[in-house]
């Protein structure tokens, strides 16, 4: 049985000191991405320090022999991106929908931005169906 | 699923965050499977097992009601 060990406190502080590292490297690196992008008009540097932003933020979580994210996380994105799904499929179908009918029956449509969206979406539920078709072979 | 855990743990007078650095997960994952708010994996629920020297069944109950996922 194991038994308490005064290292092992330390061991949960240092687990989220690189989580908070790595989120806020990653959220501090795409805040100030813009930042020097809209405001300070400097888009090449604002792009390096994007891609440092997202380079730095899977860094630390390769980088670290830390088990940062356990089995619970795991299962808590799962749920999440089913529930994503699922909330996302009724949207794109109304929409799509009533993008289709409004333009027949009425004198409005709607915007045209919103098709290259909805196209968007459909991408990621046709990515989805070969991910998902592919994992069933292998399983 | 029912389970034992809290009583386990503290009976070794462990804190949540001493079994979740035990057990490599992390103290909210430990109080979600006391509050049974979350089934472990099998592969937790043998390493639990194992670290208060027990049987599965003598730490999660098969038999009641399941409380479902995280």
């Amino acid at each position: 049985m194991t038994g308490n060990t005064t290292s092992e406190p330390n061991l949960l502080a240092r687990k989220r000191t690189y989580k908070r590292l790595m989120f806020g490297v990653l959220l501090g690196g795409v805040g100030l991405a813009l930042l020097l992008r809209e405001v300070l008009g400097y888009p090449l540097i604002s792009e390096a320090v994007y891609w440092l932003g997202i380079v730095g933020f899977f860094a630390i979580g390769f980088g670290t022999s830390l088990t940062l994210f356990d089995e619970r996380d795991r299962a808590l994105e799962r749920r999440a991106s089913h529930l994503t799904l699922n909330i996302m499929a009724p949207v794109l179908a109304t929409v799509a929908s009533v993008g289709r009918l409004l333009p027949r029956l009425t004198d409005y449509a709607l915007p045209a931005e919103i098709w290259p969206a909805l196209y968007g979406v459909i991408a990621v539920y046709a990515v989805f169906g070969i991910s998902y078709t592919v994992l069933r072979y292998q399983a | 699923m029912n389970n034992e855990l809290r009583r386990h743990r503290e009976r070794t007078d462990m804190s949540q965050a001493d079994l979740a650095a035990a057990v490599d997960v992390s103290r909210q994952t430990i109080n979600a499977i006391e509050r049974e708010r979350y089934d472990p994996s099998l592969e937790l629920a043998f390493e639990l097992a194992a670290h208060f020297d027990c049987r599965i069944e003598d730490l999660f109950d098969p038999e009641r009601e399941a409380n479902g996922g995280a």
